[in-house]
């Protein structure tokens, strides 16, 4: 599991949210390190004036954060894709912790997450790591916790004129 | 509003109220399909990530810190704490409480329209 395609079969996030563009090594149950190139045309940088000053153009943490949280998504499923098994839901992203943001990344750099498991349950992980642009670190995540949920505790509550039930919620694993 | 003259996924408030004595700001948000970024979250069912409810709250303190240093622009240098607790779909509406301490620390509650509790986070924030 490397290429763009691959990471599809595995993260149900889509053009323009998912996050990840290339898997550079993983090993499962242990750590995945992922790169997503920033560029000018997403559409987080539409709409800044011409006069806007360089920092303007700081990819933003949310985006960050999603990128970071999606190669943990990533190793997680691939984890337990390796061992034969099949999420018992979807995995959401529950909590995080000690997350220090110590520079930017703007368009043209690439984002490098080194993302590794310091705990590991049937049901969630959690994990921890640094991003990297080039040799400089940018963020620092102390701690991020992902949990698998039933399908149905996502739904939207039943409308009395919606008579088929949506499909269910796929948020991150479950391929369609 | 001055979202669009720094890059972010989307407008991620649509109204922001900044207490006059500027120790705290309430916002709403209304989630919709159509929202940057959501076609791909997902193609087939729409929830508002949790990092949104996070880009939500970054944006409410950069324009209680605008109000309350003149203009000046708060940056995202921490993440003490985030817990998500609830889910956001298409239509349902977000409120957003936060308090914002002298050294730049935000307690903010993000509560969906029923009452339930969506997401609860302390930020730490710069301002240049």
């Amino acid at each position: 599991m490397t290429e763009h395609g691959e990471i599809k079969k595995l993260l149900p996030h889509r053009h323009p949210v998912l996050l990840v563009d290339r898997v550079l090594e993983i090993e499962p149950g242990e750590r995945i390190v992922t790169v997503k190139a920033v560029t000018g045309s997403e559409p987080c940088f539409a709409g800044i004036p011409d006069d806007a000053p360089a920092d303007a153009y700081d990819f933003p943490a949310s985006l960050l954060v999603e990128s970071f949280g999606q190669s943990g998504a990533l190793l997680w499923l691939h984890t337990m894709a390796e061992a034969g098994g099949v999420p018992p839901g979807v995995l959401i992203f529950a909590q995080a912790r000690d997350c220090v943001i110590d520079g930017a990344a703007r368009p043209g750099d690439v984002l490098r997450h080194e993302v590794r498991i310091s705990s590991l349950k049937p049901t969630n992980v959690f994990l921890t790591g640094e991003t990297w642009v080039g040799d400089r670190r940018i963020a620092s995540m102390g701690s991020a916790m992902a949990v698998i949920r039933e399908s149905d505790s996502l739904s939207p509550a039943p409308a009395s004129d919606d008579t088929a039930a949506p499909a269910a919620a796929t948020p991150m694993g479950e391929p369609a | 509003m001055s979202s669009q003259s720094y890059a972010a996924p989307l407008r991620a408030v649509d109204e922001v109220v900044v207490d006059p004595d500027g120790t705290s700001a309430a916002a709403r948000k209304r989630v919709t399909r159509t929202d940057p970024y959501l076609a791909g979250h997902y193609p087939d069912f729409t929830i508002y990530p949790g990092v949104f409810m996070l880009e939500s709250v970054v944006q409410t303190a950069r324009e209680l810190v605008a109000v309350r240093h003149g203009g000046a622009r708060a940056t995202l240098v921490g993440i003490r704490s985030l817990r998500f607790t609830a889910p956001l779909l298409d239509g349902d509406e977000m409120s957003v409480a936060l308090t914002l301490s002298a050294d730049l620390v935000a307690k903010a509650t993000c509560t969906r329209g029923d009452g339930k509790k969506a997401a609860t986070m302390t930020l730490e924030f710069r301002v240049d």
